[in-house]
């Protein structure tokens, strides 16, 4: 008993020392741009009037499209900028998430923010990617959509991707979007490359919880969304603080479940 | 009576030889009842320094404008006062001296259950007593941010934050050890027949509080590391300017520090709720409402601490759902007071030093409880903030509630642990010219808080003035009282050693060994028959 309770004590005592240098973020807040930019809508649902083309030329309704967890990305195929890049970041993630099962744990949705590309281009567009993917997944697990202007700006609105035609380009941010099964924004994970880590986390947040493996409810419950530093960051306080009362538990029980010392003094 | 009384005297703990000699058997002695009094040799001398620190500020105080030194002097002053007083005094104070002392024993125990480790948590406590200290000697000058740390100026001062928030951290591990030992011993060590519900009230309360040791305890030392790690390593936990969030910190610093206020009081109740049977000669009123409503201050005191940030910008919701728990957590105190009051009722009072002391204790912790109501009430406390009321209450709680209780408990227990006897009468005029003096010292400071003196600033607007002469006065004669009450007990201290087993006629476990207790308290484990403050609780 004595060994063990001195056991217990040193390990509280390294894990609560070792708690600060787990490493957190401190990045700063990037500025918002109202024209161009993201304007996050965190929590709100996809409208259901929604209507843009797959890359097989089939009329498909966004919302009902969506029935697990869902990564979506705006981008143009023929842009000579940040799109292929940011395609490629997602690709990678993807790739990079064995575990979790493209068109089965969860499902990918691309789609062009410019009204004059065609279901052609998604084809031709789809295949490059998935060509190049170790773990392409089941089929149709990434979906390429394009679509009338009217419902590209309904769909951009309603996630808040704001963009501008410049010329024969267009100006527009990198982000891709996490959507939960019933077409809720969970999340934005911004820029071009995406930590496979974090992209997993984001998706185990998107399925809510319903469809999580218990390891992963464990990450989830460990690691929140940083909004400031926008990266997920390991929760200090929750973590320590599940931590003491871990200890204290065992503590308790321990003292309930062993007689008392008196048969020694007798 | 006596469990001892029928075998020969053993030579107590103070006259015991062991392997080693001079201070040596001090410092290396695994005994609780030794290790109890190191601690009380060293708190004693922290809490002197500190109420020469508060002395000096009382005299800074008596005129308005710079009197006796400048400003950054004195918030350097008030954070040691603050620092010494609250982690070095208050906080152990109680649990560390007489529940070493006394827990064992009123259990039926020969020690605590891990005496190494209850002697390595001194040596922490010293530790980090010496690490606080340091800061007002190193570094660029004694941290000047108040006890609390508050972030994010805690991370900016130039001051030596580091040594006192290091400091203070050791002291938490000092506390968490106490804590685990104590729980460990209630659990595992208590006398054949000793229930839960047999145990002495007072272990009821180390209990309580002990359990509140193991779990807020280490928020403050991880909060404290997080201070730590951002002033060194830059990391943004706090400052905004890092990415950290200021309030963030005070909800840390509350979880421990309002929890940690429970760990001064109630060990003081548990002192109390011993003297009061005691000196009425019955069984104490209520004995399972008393037990079960420390454990219930304990429970609810965890989820009380946004009241001290109602200004600091949360939410209404979180603000007056902490107001509810606030009033809440009255309840339980109310309890023991109506108890209290309840044991005296057709109880045969004997008037002796530590009965006087214990009505003292309820006479003050009553208003410092009421006045904490007021500030629990968001309308009033927003007008009350960072007021002078603030620190009257809190000193009527801490300094009133605890330190009467210290008192009260040293009186109490000073023939048990010494074998020897104070002068009665001396012991009661230093109590009354205390008294005056405590209230006469912080009592207009409610007046001067209603009025609108802010706290922690040296100078004052005129109209503050008489009050504040006042205030001083009382500073001094309360430092009369205290002068009175510590040479009657240094002086009792060199008296010749009387058989004093049971001075006072008190029937729980310790008063029924001899004065001083010896090495091992029992020579036999006694076996227990009845409750604690029945008349004859145990087999003969």
């Amino acid at each position: 008993m004595k060994i063990n309770l001195r056991f217990i004590l040193l390990q509280c005592f390294f894990m609560i020392m070792s708690a600060p240098f787990w490493p957190l973020s401190s990045q700063t807040t990037p500025t918002k741009e109202p024209e161009i930019g993201i304007v996050e809508h965190l929590d709100a649902y996809l409208p259901d009037n929604l209507v843009f083309t797959d890359q097989d030329n089939k009329q498909v309704n966004l919302k009902y499209l969506i029935n697990k967890p869902t990564v979506i990305s705006f981008v143009y195929f023929r842009c000579p900028g940040i799109c292929s890049p940011l395609m490629n970041g997602m690709a990678e993630a993807m790739d990079k998430n064995p575990d979790m099962v493209l068109g089965k744990d969860y499902q990918a949705i691309t789609i062009s923010f410019d009204p004059i590309e065609t279901p052609d281009l998604a084809l031709k567009k789809r295949a490059n990617y998935l060509s190049r993917m170790k773990n392409p997944g089941e089929k149709n697990g990434w979906i390429f959509l394009t679509g009338d202007s009217t419902n590209i700006a309904r769909a951009t609105h309603a996630i808040g991707f704001n963009f501008k035609k410049a010329g024969n380009d267009y100006l527009h941010p990198g982000c891709i979007y996490m959507l939960s099964p019933k077409a809720k924004i969970t999340r934005y994970l911004r820029g071009i490359y995406f930590l496979p880590f974090e992209f997993k986390l984001a998706l185990i947040e998107a399925s809510e919880g319903k469809s999580a493996s218990t390891i992963n409810k464990i990450l989830i419950f460990c690691y929140n969304y940083d909004p400031a530093g926008q990266q997920y960051v390991l929760a200090v306080t929750k973590v320590t603080g599940s931590i003491i009362l871990f200890f204290v538990l065992l503590l308790f029980i321990t003292l309930l479940l062993r007689s008392r010392y008196k048969k020694i003094y007798s | 009576m006596s469990l001892d009384s029928k075998s020969h005297r053993l030579p107590s703990y103070l006259e015991y030889r062991g392997k080693y000699k001079g201070i040596l058997a001090w410092i290396l002695s695994t005994d609780h009842k030794r290790i109890g009094l190191l601690y009380f040799y060293c708190m004693s001398t922290f809490a002197l320094a500190g109420v020469v620190l508060g002395l000096l500020m009382k005299l800074e105080l008596i005129a308005p404008g710079q009197t006796i030194m400048t400003a950054q002097t004195y918030n350097g002053l008030f954070t040691i006062h603050g620092l010494t007083m609250i982690f070095l005094f208050v906080i152990p104070g109680l649990i560390a001296i007489f529940g070493n002392f006394m827990l064992p024993i009123m259990i039926g125990a020969r020690d605590v259950a891990f005496p190494k480790l209850n002697l390595f948590s001194w040596y922490l406590y010293l530790l980090g007593a010496l690490t606080v200290l340091s800061s007002q000697f190193m570094g660029d000058g004694p941290p000047d941010t108040g006890w609390t740390f508050y972030a994010p100026y805690s991370l900016q001062t130039h001051t030596n934050v580091l040594a006192a928030v290091t400091g203070a951290f050791i002291l938490g591990f000092s506390s968490i050890l106490t804590g685990v030992n104590f729980v460990v011993t209630i659990h595992q060590m208590r006398a054949p027949g000793m229930g839960f519900f047999r145990m002495p009230l007072f272990s009821w309360a180390l209990y309580g509080t002990a359990w509140i040791q193991l779990l807020a305890t280490p928020v403050i030392g991880i909060t404290f590391l997080m201070v730590v790690a951002e002033r060194v390593f830059h990391i943004g936990f706090f400052d905004p300017t890092l990415g950290g969030d200021p309030l963030l910190y005070q909800h840390l610093f509350w979880i421990y520090s309002h929890p940690a206020v429970y760990i001064m009081i109630l060990p003081a109740m548990g002192a109390i709720t011993e003297i009061i049977p005691t000196f009425a000669n019955r069984v104490v009123f209520g004995y399972k409402a008393i037990a079960l409503s420390s454990l219930a201050i304990a429970f609810v005191g965890y989820f009380v601490w946004g009241h001290h940030m109602f200004t600091a910008g949360m939410s209404d919701t979180a603000r007056w759902a902490f107001s509810l728990l606030t009033f809440l957590v009255a309840i339980p105190s109310a309890i023991k007071v109506f108890n209290w009051t309840a044991t005296l009722y057709k109880g045969s009072i004997d008037l002796q030093p530590p009965f006087w002391w214990a009505m003292g204790f309820i006479f003050v912790f009553m208003i410092g409880g009421l006045s904490g109501l007021v500030l629990g009430s968001i309308a009033t406390d927003v007008h009350l903030q960072d007021t002078a009321f603030v620190v009257a209450h809190f000193h009527y709680i801490v300094f009133g509630g605890t330190g009467f209780a210290f008192f009260a408990a040293l009186h109490y227990w000073y023939p048990k642990m010494f074998g020897k006897v104070y002068n009665r009468r001396r012991a009661n005029i230093g109590l009354l010219i205390f008294f005056i003096g405590f209230n006469c010292l912080y009592f207009p400071m409610f007046i001067l808080g209603m009025m609108g003196m802010p706290r922690r600033y040296f100078d004052y607007l005129p109209e503050f003035h008489a009050w504040n002469i006042v205030s001083t006065i009382g500073s001094w004669i309360l430092a009369t009282g205290l002068i009175i009450i510590i040479t009657n007990l240094l002086r009792a201290r060199k008296g010749t050693p009387e058989e004093i087993d049971n001075p006072w006629n008190g029937r729980t476990l310790e008063w029924q060994i001899q004065s001083p207790p010896p090495l091992e308290n029992f020579e036999e484990i006694p076996i227990i028959t009845a409750g604690p403050y029945e008349r004859h609780n145990t087999a003969e």
